[in-house]
């Protein structure tokens, strides 16, 4: 037996090794095929078991620590040479964006209005809003080494309050879900990785589906029925239903559209992700989601307000003046031949006095019909507290014809606001 | 004579490191082949495997299955631990390579560097392979085997270990 061991001790060691890797890897698959669909095995392989995650812990220990000290230097290296060296036109750059920040204030505040009155219809309708309340930023300091497995690792951990399943973003979109924590770093896992999983909907057409990795590594959503629609340039957004990233982040836009070789009916969405995962240096970890802005955004809320209200002021000021130049310029309606108002007639608190009616010429045979002539005059009466409004009154007489006496025949006879009496209509 | 022996000419040409190289050397293996694809130029053309690198040239150089299965399992399962999937893919493959490099290393005159050459493109085209069949037999999940890739990542393996080769051998313990 000893002869066996050291004569063959080369291929009992390496099966020795083989052994305990198989085994090890089979317990891993199990604990992962106890979740029934994918999303649910991703979900169970995030929480390793407690070996698995004990040899992720030294494997993090042993490398990170170099990364962060090599990304530390290439770093320091690179913010002395932008921070203190190239500051070429570093003066109009300044005041560029101090222009662009003006005008996305004034966006901002514009835009502000109608996203209260949407917070205003949601909360009449009971739904529940998530506003991005606290970020923490944090350093890219390396990545999985292997093309088959799409994670990257963060120099903050557990000391910064990261926890797993929080989202990673960067100012252009998402990035991906925090995967494992450890005190001092973390493993994210991205958005394009076959393992990792988003609710996501598409901008226009409000088709919503999982969004995923493929072999790739590009990011596609998948299982989706053919749909004519979609098409090439459409934005994707977060759902905001898989309980990791809030509503409305920016994922990416589509790129091309193919239909599943194994599901005819259905088709995959190939997107060109918004974050450069390629290349991310800086992201933002969302630990804290709440119902309202955080105080610094309402903060910026406020200023872009206070901006609006000055310039808004300033522009009324500024029509009204240019109203008043163009009054005086303009030609007057008025007619300069026409004789002055007395003065002091004309009291702050009166009525404005309606313009005399002109009167008709008399007739030269004047008959019945004849507003100043016959018993016309008598059916016609002056009032002086009379009514502005004319009202034609039908008038009844015992045996006589009803009659209806125009307003304007009414007018027409007489002033303005004399109204018919009973009777007065032969 | 007694030169001519196989226990005497192994034992004449079987390399020695101080412990520091042990250690540092597959460290900084590990850690490069995760910081490197992260940069701008080198990432878009990450076609290298520096843990295998690594082992391949200590089984070759050590002549000793046992030292190349070991250090093999280890780098594997440390490139496993960086990433998210499953923990022995890489370190299965990685042992069988360290094994089979120590044991050709053996019976062949690794000093040449055409031959270490060609033993590397063909140790990683082997390991890519390995990892092939693991994740995708053995764990039934998918994997994307890309020839023209695979055929890459051995030439960029093949080219820097013939720049770190030497290198290396001149970290070796003089007696």
């Amino acid at each position: 037996m000893e002869s066996f061991f050291s004569r063959y001790r080369n291929l009992v060691v390496l099966t020795l090794a083989l052994l305990v890797q198989v085994l090890g890897l089979a317990l891993q698959v199990r604990k992962a095929d106890a979740g029934v669909s994918a999303t649910a095995q991703a979900n169970v392989t995030s929480h390793d078991a407690k070996p698995v995650r004990l040899i992720r812990l030294w494997a993090a220990s042993a490398v990170t620590p170099f990364e962060r000290a090599i990304h530390w230097g290439t770093q320091g290296a690179a913010d002395v040479w932008a921070g203190y060296l190239d500051l070429r036109h570093t003066r109009e750059q300044n005041a560029e964006l101090q222009k662009t920040i003006d005008r996305l204030r004034l966006e901002q505040a514009t835009l502000l209005e109608d996203a209260r009155q949407g917070q205003r219809l949601q909360w009449l309708l009971k739904f529940r809003e998530s506003y991005i309340y606290q970020t923490v930023p944090a350093q890219v300091i390396g990545s999985s080494g292997s093309i088959q497995s799409r994670v990257v690792w963060l120099d903050k951990g557990k000391d910064a309050g990261l926890q797993p399943d929080m989202a990673v973003i960067t100012p252009d979109g998402i990035v991906g879900k925090v995967r494992t924590v450890f005190d001092r770093t973390a493993q994210v896992l991205l958005i394009n990785d076959e393992t990792s999983g988003a609710g996501v909907v598409l901008e226009t057409t409000r088709v919503r589906g999982i969004l995923r990795g493929n072999a790739s590594g590009q990011p596609q959503v998948v299982n989706l029925l053919a749909d004519n629609r979609i098409q090439a340039g459409e934005k994707v957004l977060t759902a905001g239903g898989d309980q990791i990233f809030p509503r409305g982040l920016a994922v990416g836009t589509v790129e091309k559209v193919i239909r599943d070789t194994e599901r005819g009916s259905y088709i995959d969405v190939v997107l060109k992700p918004a974050a450069n995962l390629d290349h991310l240096d800086e992201v933002l970890v969302i630990t804290q989601l709440g119902e309202q802005l955080s105080p610094e955004q309402q903060a910026d809320v406020d200023a872009s307000e206070a901006l609006k209200g000055g310039e808004v002021a300033a522009a009324e000021a500024e029509r009204k003046r240019a109203a008043a130049e163009m009054e005086e310029r303009l030609p007057s309606l008025a007619d300069p031949n026409a004789p002055k108002p007395a003065e002091g007639s004309a009291k702050p608190g009166d009525a404005p006095v309606a313009p005399p009616v002109p009167k008709p010429l008399p007739a030269k045979h004047a008959d019945r019909f004849t507003p100043s002539g016959g018993s016309q005059s008598d059916a016609v009466t002056e009032r002086p507290d009379a009514p502005k409004a004319v009202v034609a009154t039908p008038a009844k007489t015992a045996g006589a014809t009803k009659a209806v006496v125009p307003a304007s025949k009414a007018v027409a006879g007489g002033k303005p606001g004399a109204k018919t009496k009973p009777g007065g209509v032969k | 004579m007694a030169v001519l022996t196989s226990d005497y000419r192994r034992e004449l040409e079987i390399r020695r490191y101080p412990l520091a190289v042990y250690v540092l050397v597959p460290l900084l293996a590990l850690v490069l082949q995760a910081w490197l694809p992260r940069l701008p130029v080198v990432g878009r053309f990450a076609y290298f495997d520096l843990p295998l690198l690594v082992t391949v040239y200590f089984a070759l150089g050590r002549r000793n299955p046992i030292h190349g299965t070991l250090l093999g399992a280890v780098l594997g399962i440390g490139q496993d631990g960086l990433t998210q999937g499953a923990i022995g893919i890489w370190g299965i493959a990685n042992t069988i390579c360290g094994f089979l490099a120590a044991s050709i290393g053996i019976r062949v005159v690794v000093e040449n560097h055409t031959i270490r050459m060609m033993l590397t493109f063909g140790f990683t085209l082997l390991a890519g392979g390995i990892a092939f069949f693991v994740t995708r037999i053995l764990l039934g999940l998918s994997y994307d085997w890309n020839w023209l890739g695979e055929i890459l990542k051995a030439a960029g393996n093949a080219v820097i270990g013939l720049g770190l080769y030497p290198l290396l051998d001149r970290t070796q313990a003089r007696d």
